[in-house]
């Protein structure tokens, strides 16, 4: 080894106890102010021998329900930061089964090993020992005996190195760092920093796909809705998997049956909040799809969801809906999508108040109500009845009705009885909608009353315009 | 009239359980004394489906409602107030002049009202719905009252006066009929109620 040390060029040579000192060999070097925050990290490493690429994206998604930090060491290695998810799997031994399942289900058989850099974590995985390093003083003795060639350097350099008589990392490490480097070059050096956790080992995260697309052929065409939406379920348990692995919800999903001849079919599942699971998207699209008359049969589906939204999953509240202030907003969500499922996106509606003294521009349809009350109000207090308040009807027509007249009153089944006094209401000049109209509360024959006005200009007509409840 | 003591010392066993004490109702007070004093548990049942027969539409049905719908739209944490397939749009200016609270008003239109209204009562997410059926079926009658159960929501069903003589599963049944003096009321169903009321809405 000392035979290894080189002579300083340029420099007056140093005493050869200066030598050990302000050379230190790769192992003893000063710990940088910047790592103590990697000291908390915990690496697992798997080794899938024999992973193509695109599987090993795929197992990069699935991952995600691990941690959000997945990187891809390729062509064969993955690897995730666990500290925070560990105790999500009962430990290093729980999360160890779970990821093995996982690259099982992927047909891979992993080797896993866990330590506090992701280097060492790789490379106890591809030297084929499932090895837990917990702690990072202990780093150094359980790489030492891991053979050189899993590190994956150049031939050239470990054919050099085997010359040397270095044959394991622990060897490696013990060589003086200034001439390692001008031996074998600064990247390896920089890679033996980081596999002992001396120089910040940054490791992009993988970034998944923010949209989903699953197209499926059919074996045969599919005309009856049952047997189509049995086909589409593996790629609703796909679209589940997807959204889980991501924490994420669907707000809109998009089913596309193709036809040999006619145009695609497009169904389009507009949701009210986000949804994850995919067991109820399923039957919210079955439903919808019922109501879809098919032109023809199904040859190929396809699933999208283009638009992910983040999944805040509610705070489970220990009362019901309705008891005691439960809350019901997860409910609501659900009403409001199974209606729309059948009977179209305008099925819910709500109303608010417009900015008018016309009867029929005071108000307007919008969109379904707040699901969650956004103010508090007083409980149980509901403002007194006045007198102007009675004066409007429960019932509004969508246009006025023109009244039978005879002798100048009214008919509706019979005379009307006027039985309050006239209220005008004359507005709208300004934008050509102009209104000049007495209104009047009448009874019918039967007893029912209703809003009945006289129009002022001529020919004077009347006509009923709401019915009070 | 004085009750026979020994009857009396009998009907004082434990062992003996009388209708009238049966569990108290979950009750919303209608906004009308003399309706209050007449229904069972004095008010709407809170979790149920009424059915409300009406001569003609428009016969003061909703006056006869609004009170208490006023006061369940204000109500902490208040669910929605559906109105399934109502025959006309309701004019959202009396509404909230009459106190309702419009962000708990939705309206729910569609090809098939029992449908929806079932679904409204049993999903949870409604404190009431309202329904017009023009000729339910009493085993869609029953069904409704189940969700509304299910929902613990307040279900009212308007229905023609001409259904007076059908079954139905409803917990409470009333039939309307305008008067002189404001609307007439008979109880036609309910625990231990009959009767006739007469209601000025107008007061």
């Amino acid at each position: 080894m000392r035979s290894l040390t080189p002579p300083s060029a340029g420099l007056p040579a140093p005493a050869r106890e200066r030598t050990e000192v302000t050379r230190p060999s790769l192992r003893e070097v000063t710990r940088s102010p910047f790592i103590p925050a990697q000291a908390h990290e915990l690496w697992a490493g798997a080794y899938l021998a024999g992973i193509d690429e695109e599987r090993l994206i795929r197992l990069a998604e699935r991952a995600q329900r691990f941690t959000p930090r997945v990187s891809l060491a390729p062509p064969d290695g993955l690897l995730l930061e666990v500290r925070g998810s560990l105790h999500l799997f009962a430990g290093v031994a729980g999360l160890r089964a779970a990821l093995t399942q996982e690259c099982l289900h992927l047909k891979v058989q992993p080797v896993l090993a866990f330590a506090p850099t992701p280097l060492a974590a790789l490379i106890a995985a591809r030297a084929g020992k499932p090895l837990e390093i917990l702690d990072p003083a202990q780093l150094t003795g359980q790489l030492a005996p891991f053979p050189l060639s899993a590190l994956r350097w150049p031939n050239e350099t470990l054919a050099r190195l085997k010359r040397m008589g270095v044959r394991t990392i622990g060897a490696v490490l013990r060589l003086p760092r200034a001439g390692f480097a001008r031996r074998f070059g600064a990247a390896q050096l920089t890679m033996l920093d980081a596999l002992m956790g001396r120089t910040p080992d940054v490791r992009a995260a993988h970034q998944v796909r923010a949209r989903f697309r699953r197209r499926r052929e059919l074996d045969c065409e599919l005309q009856s809705h049952e047997r189509l939406l049995a086909a589409l379920a593996p790629l609703f348990a796909e679209l589940g998997a997807f959204l889980r692995s991501r924490q994420c919800g669907v707000l809109e999903l998009e089913c596309r049956l193709t036809h040999r001849q006619t145009p695609v079919t497009c169904c389009v599942l507009r949701l009210a909040s986000p949804f994850t699971d995919a067991q109820r998207l399923s039957e919210l699209l079955g439903a919808q799809l019922r109501a879809l008359q098919l032109p023809e049969p199904v040859r190929a589906c396809e699933l999208r969801a283009s638009t992910l939204v983040p999944y805040v999953p509610g705070p489970a509240a220990l009362w019901q809906p309705g008891e005691h202030g439960g809350d019901a907003g997860r409910e609501t969500y659900g009403l409001i999508e199974r209606l729309r499922a059948r009977s179209g996106p305008e099925a819910v509606q709500g109303l608010t108040l417009l900015e008018g003294h016309r009867p029929e521009s005071a108000w307007a349809v919008t969109g379904p109500p707040p699901v969650a009350r956004t103010r508090r109000a007083a409980p149980g207090l509901a403002p007194e009845f006045s007198a102007a308040a009675l004066r409007r009807p429960l019932w509004l027509l969508p246009t006025p009705q023109r009244l039978a007249v005879r002798d100048g009153m009214p008919r509706r089944r019979g005379p009307l009885r006027l039985v309050s006094e006239p209220e005008r209401i004359e507005t709208g000049w300004w934008d050509g909608g102009e209104i000049a109209r007495d209104y009047y509360t009448a009874l019918d024959i039967h007893g029912v009353r209703l809003w009945v006005f006289r129009e002022r200009a001529a020919p004077h007509g009347w006509y009923l315009h709401g019915v009070f409840g | 009239m004085g009750i026979n003591p020994k009857l009396a010392r009998l009907l004082e066993h434990p062992a003996v359980w009388r209708g009238r004490s049966a569990a108290p109702l979950q009750v919303l007070p209608t906004g009308f004394a003399a309706l209050d004093g007449q229904l069972p548990g004095k008010g709407w049942p809170r979790i149920g489906l009424i059915e409300i027969l009406l001569a003609r539409f428009g016969s003061g049905e909703l006056d006869l409602l609004l009170p208490a719908l006023a006061a369940l739209t204000h109500a902490v944490a208040a669910r929605w107030c559906v109105w399934v397939a109502p025959p006309l749009m309701p004019f959202a200016p009396a509404l909230v002049s009459r106190g309702v609270a419009l962000d708990r008003v939705a309206v729910v239109n569609g090809a098939r009202p029992l449908w929806a209204l079932e679904q409204a009562l049993g999903s949870g997410a409604c404190d009431a719905a309202l329904g017009w059926a023009r000729q339910p079926q009493p085993r869609e009658i029953r069904r409704l009252q189940l969700a509304a159960e299910r929902g613990r929501t307040l279900g009212v069903l308007f229905r023609p006066r001409r259904a007076m003589r059908e079954p139905s599963a409803a917990v409470l049944r009333l039939s309307l009929e305008p008067c002189a003096a404001g609307v007439r009321i008979t109880l036609l169903k309910g625990r231990g109620v009959h009767g006739t009321v007469d209601l000025n809405l107008l007061a």
